[in-house]
């Protein structure tokens, strides 16, 4: 049974309410970031549980950095929070802080997809670590989670760097056991030791002996970050956070994160370097395993990244050659460590057939009536990183293409020029996607003399996360009525031509919206509202069913993509076609599909 | 002999309330001076995805937050296609709880894959481990809606089978619900045990 600190309490916590609460321990000043599954509570927890930190959702991941860069080179700790393919989007702003003087601790925190739980990316935010040469933690519980946020804080202002933790949706979405100083109270810490912290080119010409680097009004700005990395990637060897633990002999691992606990669970009996650090690499401790094993292992979720940078240390380490990556393996389970590691291993297998669930929109969603009229005017369509991209998915097959956030208006403009506006190509954008990044592409298609057509969605939230407030919510951490941005009366002053506003369910309205705008010969916008059904809980209507009697079982409506309308086996074992009249909100999209009047209230 | 600690897969569709069930349920074990670690895998953010908690309570420290297949004690779940997704998960005598709730598949749906020919509450009764079967649709009742509640049922009858205490229990759901909901979830919670008693004899 567990042993009770008499200071401190245990407490269940996730991973992401542990960075919080690390977050606070560490005195932080100011949180910033945007939304991305598996992160986005680090920053909900941090918002509801210390209110003394400033927080806020920034447009975008870009921006949330640059908000944290500042705040650090006030003084005062900060971080941003976002997902790693939202670090794509602020990689340069990222770029820009590393190697540069940093005065308040600077900590960016990244959740990896590990596994695409929860998505569809298969990105490793440790490669940042290596192309920046910036420090890169990562835990493997929520006790970790909380200690390695605060240790984080300490790096970044010891060596003089930004620093990443690494998160991904296993420690996000698993509960352990956190020890809370209930006495810990809330102590901002501001330090200024710089005047000034320039992007690191300057320095860099510094470096090269130019005449006169001497001077004062030079050195003030030079910044020897080889050196920190140096300092840090010898000092690394005694950080607590990196453990050997010499067992047997046979085998040797090298793990970080969550792996770490399948290969204790799976081999207790072997000798195992478990990397807090796994970025620099504490070569001595590594060598020291080495020289202890047979056999040596690296055990890492994501790319083979820290089996590539201790095989540039000429140390031999098996690795993806066993354990192959991406595709024949999402992520580390104990049942691969197992079955490629101990002898005799029983194999399970899963049952034959057991069918997949695809994605499915919430039934009532207005995306689905976008993606219903698209569908029913072959009209050719650009999605977005929304709810809606459902709608690409085979059976909907309302898009033909689908790319990053916010690139649809972009994605469609560059359609559009290139094939001479003869087939008026849509863009479809929701209203977080349009403020992230999308607003760019609508000024650029303006003011480059596009005609284009972008459908902007707007249910007042960033659904597809839970319900986070964007630019155009009527709610949000620092929420004022008067701040509140308009969608319309921005389409206006970029210079939009035509701008029309439509509420989703008159279906017939938004056909014909949808429909003049496509034709004009003009650019044009239709905004879509409807609040998000399941962020703000729409009174439900009466459900519609389907009568069996006039049923062709055409299908129409099934590939309208909604929750509600599902094909089953009746109780005479005959297929039907019925709506699940828990799930049904009653918007009646389904009953204008069908050809036959069957679906009916 | 004191119980050093089980592993449980919790699985079932978005919506149903399995976040809920394993909170109340590390409730009681924490209560209890249990070492715990809880992992809920959960699909895209929209509605009618796959959800599945591992749920490992312990003596000692716990480790892997995934528990190996063929190591679950007791795999509870409240939709039948969900079930069969993780019976080969089951130690020889591990136990099934399933509701014979569906919700179709979209893949099944649209005919992008075709269903399985048998029943599927069949293929469950017919595996190897025990199984306690649940019908929603025969324990309806005007006083709370079973289609919402399904986790606080499963948690009587879980809580039932194991011999713990049901007051300990039902004080941990008055104290984690919103009080509106207080009511109608002592009415499922009690169903539960009704619907348990009858069937663990």
């Amino acid at each position: 049974m567990k042993q009770e600190n008499k200071t401190s309490t245990m407490k269940m916590m996730n991973g992401n309410e542990a960075v919080a609460r690390g977050a606070f321990e560490a005195g932080v000043k100011v949180a910033s970031g945007f939304p991305g599954t598996p992160s986005t509570e680090v920053m909900d927890y941090t918002q509801q549980r210390y209110p003394d930190i400033y927080c806020e959702w920034s447009t975008n991941e870009k921006v949330g950095l640059e908000v944290a860069i500042g705040a650090s080179f006030a003084g005062y700790r900060s971080f941003a929070v976002m997902k790693t393919v939202g670090l794509h989007v602020a990689a340069d702003a990222l770029g820009g802080a590393a190697g540069s003087q940093i005065n308040g601790g600077l900590v960016l925190v990244v959740g990896d997809d590990v596994g695409r739980i929860a998505g569809d990316d298969y990105n490793d935010v440790r490669h940042y670590g290596n192309m920046f040469n910036i420090p890169v933690l990562e835990p493997s519980d929520s006790q970790e989670a909380k200690d390695l946020m605060i240790k984080a804080f300490e790096i970044s202002e010891e060596y003089s760097t930004p620093v990443i933790i690494k998160i991904t949706s296993v420690i996000c979405k698993t509960t352990s056991t956190v020890a809370i100083d209930e006495s810990c109270t809330y102590t901002v810490k501001c330090r200024s030791k710089y005047k000034v912290s320039f992007s690191k080119v300057i320095m860099t010409t510094m470096m090269m002996n130019a005449r006169g680097s001497e001077h004062p009004k030079l050195t003030k700005c030079f910044n020897d970050f080889p050196a920190h990395m140096k300092r840090l990637t010898n000092d690394c060897n005694d950080f607590d956070i990196n453990k050997l633990e010499l067992n047997g002999k046979k085998i040797g691992v090298i793990t970080a994160g969550t792996p770490y606990y399948y290969t204790k669970e799976v081999l207790p009996d072997a000798s195992i370097l478990k990397l807090g650090l796994v970025m620099p690499l504490p070569e001595k401790l590594i060598r020291e395993l080495a020289a202890h094993v047979d056999k040596l292992y690296v055990i890492e979720d994501g790319h083979d990244l820290l089996e590539k940078n201790i095989k540039d240390l000429g140390i031999a380490v098996i690795g993806k050659e066993l354990f192959p990556k991406f595709p024949e393996m999402m992520r580390f389970t104990p049942d691969i460590i197992e079955e490629k590691l101990v002898p005799n291993a029983p194999k399970r297998t899963i049952i034959d057939g057991i069918p997949f669930r695809l994605p499915v929109s919430c039934a009532g969603c207005s995306h689905l009536f976008i993606s219903e009229i698209l569908r029913k005017h072959k009209i050719k369509a650009a999605a977005d990183v929304t709810c809606g991209l459902i709608g690409c998915f085979p059976h909907m097959e309302s898009y033909s293409l689908q790319k990053c956030m916010g690139s649809s208006i972009a994605l469609a403009h560059g359609y559009n020029v290139a094939t001479d506006h003869k087939e008026n190509f849509v863009a479809m954008i929701g209203d977080g996607g349009f403020w992230a990044t999308g607003i760019n592409g609508l000024m650029n298609l303006i003011f480059n003399d596009s005609q284009s057509t972008t459908i902007i969605v707007d249910n007042s939230c960033l659904a597809m996360t839970g319900g986070q407030h964007i630019a155009s919510s009527e709610f949000g951490f620092n929420y004022k009525p008067e701040n509140k941005l308009e969608i319309t009366k921005v389409c206006e002053a970029i210079g939009v031509k035509d701008i029309v506003t439509v509420d989703a369910y008159e279906f017939e309205n938004l056909e014909n919206a949808i429909l003049n705008a496509v034709n004009a010969n003009t650019n044009s916008v239709v905004i879509v509202k409807k609040p998000c059904v399941t962020k703000f809980k729409l009174p439900k209507s009466d459900p519609y069913c389907i009568d069996q009697d006039l049923c062709t079982q055409c299908r129409k409506c099934i590939n309208i993509g909604c929750l509600a309308i599902e094909s089953k086996k009746g109780k005479d074992g005959k297929v039907e076609i019925v709506i699940n009249e828990d799930l049904c909100v009653g918007c009646g999209l389904c009953s204008t599909a069908c050809k036959f009047d069957a679906i009916k209230l | 002999m004191q119980d050093t600690g089980k592993n449980l897969i919790i699985a079932g569709v978005g919506g149903q309330g399995i976040l809920l069930f394993s909170n109340l349920l590390s409730k009681y074990y924490m209560k209890l001076g249990y070492e715990l670690k809880i992992s809920d895998v959960i699909g895209l953010g929209q509605r009618g995805g796959g959800v599945e908690s591992h749920f490992r309570y312990s003596t000692k420290p716990v480790l892997s937050p995934f528990i190996k297949a063929g190591d679950v004690d007791f795999l509870l779940s409240f939709e039948q296609t969900e079930t069969l997704r993780y019976l080969h998960c089951l130690k020889e005598d591990g136990i099934v709880f399933s509701s014979t709730f569906e919700l179709s598949t979209s893949s099944v749906n649209t005919r992008l894959e075709k269903d399985m020919p048998e029943s599927k509450t069949e293929l469950i009764k017919q595996s190897k481990n025990k199984t306690f079967i649940i019908n929603p649709d025969e324990n309806k009742s005007t006083e709370f809606d079973i289609s919402k509640m399904m986790n606080i049922v499963m948690l009587a009858i879980y809580a039932e089978f194991r011999g713990y205490e049901h007051d300990e229990m039902l004080q941990i759901v008055r104290e984690s619900v919103p009080e509106k909901f207080v009511q109608g979830n002592i009415k499922a919670y009690e169903k539960g045990i009704e619907i348990a008693r009858a069937e663990i004899k």
